[in-house]
């Protein structure tokens, strides 16, 4: 096992044994405030068997991601293309930055409101919200990856006379993929972010959901419950972009080894 | 063929009224298969001549133009050759030269056939499949030079190509592209601040003023190669220690530092 693995697993095992000692061993914080693992524990079991909140946790878990995955692909699918169209051309830049410049300032949050009174309280609000949320990173960061791209690097392309098509596939999109993955990475924690909050405003099913009545019945091993539950799901999926980023990027890693 | 030709040629950066004039009344003709270097003090406009004929660039005034037809944009029938390699760092050394070709459409076995051979020509060979970034900066500059000889091109533009290279590596690469140029003549335009690189690879070497640049003097390198049979000595130092290069190097130092003289006045 690498040494930064285990010096990790250490620290986690610390802070558990911490937990353990602070709630239940010393009782110096009240399990009101917050819970023991062993009240962790059982409301797991509660929202896993019996269920809490409207559902299971599978089924909690199944929609959150749903939901998560659906406005995040919807936003890449949206946001890539109008960032490689505003770095490559100067005149739609002109165009359409004026408009960020007055959107971006706008916490994603502040949409839900608006998201709810247009589309109700069912998924697709969520997805709008998120979609709000996650396009503008996945916009701004390749547009600026096009715009990095080496200018030689460039004008080589234009001396090898690229049809279009393939001078976007082959040159603009792996210049810029680096900051596109960057892009992608800030996306996918603002579709997070922007889901549980949507979920805590108003939601049938999900993990917000959970949270949300946890609070209402005073119930803090479910908060917690579902907090780690989000804390899973986001590490999970980041990790999963984590893998296709290296994959797609390993020229990527040898120019930086290169480099030093 | 691959005649190109400057016609009055005059570049201005920025307004006619208040910009920088950086080439003025450039003439020059170089011909079919002739190997052109031009030398001259660091600003002087040599590159911009270069990417004007690449199609990067164009021309306040005059013309500049390839066979008789004036040029609009780049394309691979003036492939260049940049300083800084301008490889494309995400594709193998195989699919970088395979690129142009894929662009003219030439067919796959067509393909690889051309792109084996110029491998092998350029000690690339085992090299293939390595990125850019896993290569020196001799062996880029090998990949840019087989690049840009794959597609078989008119003219061939050369911007500095061994400007950063070290000293050693730059000597193997003047060697190399000397016995790529005699057995594959292209027309070549070829820029660089280095007199001893221009005299060794040029058939003429043009001397530029500085800004804003003008064509000072054109010397004849070609006439005294032959005659005094430089072709003869394989290794680079050989030429350089003959009497006759020495004398050419000699003026062209003297004609270059009248103009940084005149810069200093």
């Amino acid at each position: 096992m690498p040494r930064r693995v285990s010096i990790g697993l250490a620290t986690i095992a610390v802070a558990f044994v911490l937990w353990f000692g602070l709630t239940t061993v010393f009782g110096i914080i009240p399990s009101g405030r917050f819970p023991s693992p062993a009240e962790t524990w059982s409301a797991l079991v509660h929202v896993s068997g019996r269920g809490y909140g409207g559902g299971d946790l599978t089924l909690h878990v199944y929609n959150s991601l749903r939901l998560v995955v659906m406005g995040f692909l919807f936003a890449i699918a949206t946001g890539g293309p109008l960032g490689l169209l505003m770095g490559w051309s100067r005149r739609a830049e002109a165009v359409i930055n004026p408009i960020f410049l007055i959107i971006r300032p706008i916490p994603p949050l502040a949409w839900i409101p608006l998201a709810i009174l247009w589309l109700g309280l069912g998924d697709a609000a969520k997805i709008m919200v998120i979609w709000f949320s996650a396009f503008v990173p996945s916009v701004i960061n390749t547009f600026a990856g096009v715009r990095n791209i080496d200018r030689p690097v460039l004008e080589a392309a234009y001396m090898l006379g690229m049809p279009k098509f393939r001078f976007v596939t082959e040159v603009l999109v792996p210049g810029a993929s680096p900051m596109i993955f960057t892009g992608l990475r800030l996306s996918l924690q603002a579709s997070w972010t922007t889901l549980v909050a949507a979920e805590l405003v108003g939601a049938f099913y999900g993990i917000g959901r959970v949270l949300n009545v946890a609070q209402q019945d005073l119930y803090p091993g479910m908060i917690l419950v579902g907090m780690i539950a989000v804390a899973i799901l986001g590490w999970g999926t980041t990790r999963i972009l984590g893998l296709a980023e290296a994959r797609a990027l390993r020229w990527n890693t040898a120019a930086l080894a290169a480099k030093g | 063929m691959g005649v190109i030709q400057f016609e009055n040629v005059g570049k201005i950066f920025g307004s006619r009224a208040s910009g920088f004039e950086a080439l003025k009344d450039i003439n020059l003709e170089i011909r079919d298969k002739e190997f052109v270097a031009i030398v001259g003090p660091s600003g002087c406009g040599k590159t911009t001549c270069l990417r004007m004929v690449a199609g990067f660039e164009d021309a306040t005034d005059g013309t500049v133009s390839v066979d008789g037809t004036p040029i609009k944009r780049p394309g691979p029938d003036r492939a260049v050759v940049f300083q800084q390699f301008a490889l494309f760092p995400w594709k193998s050394v195989y699919d970088n030269i395979d690129l142009g070709l894929r662009n003219l459409n030439v067919g796959s076995a067509e393909r690889s056939k051309r792109i084996a051979a110029i491998l092998e020509l350029m000690n690339l060979t085992h090299y293939a499949k390595h990125f850019p970034h896993q290569l020196s900066g001799g062996m880029q500059q090998r990949v840019a030079i087989a690049r840009a000889y794959v597609l078989d091109p008119d003219v061939l533009l050369m911007d500095e190509p061994f400007g950063a290279l070290d000293a050693q590596t730059r000597v193997v690469m003047q060697e190399e592209l000397v016995r790529l140029a005699r057995k594959n003549p292209r027309t070549v335009l070829f820029i660089t601040h280095a007199v001893e690189e221009a005299v060794y690879l040029a058939d003429r070497v043009a001397i530029m003023t500085r800004a804003p640049g003008r064509i000072k003097e054109v010397l004849d390198v070609a006439s005294i190669r032959n005659a005094e049979d430089w072709d003869s000595h394989e290794k680079i130092e050989d030429v350089m220690d003959l009497e006759s290069f020495v004398h050419l190097r000699t003026h062209i130092w003297r004609s270059l530092r009248e103009e940084k003289a005149a810069q200093h006045a």
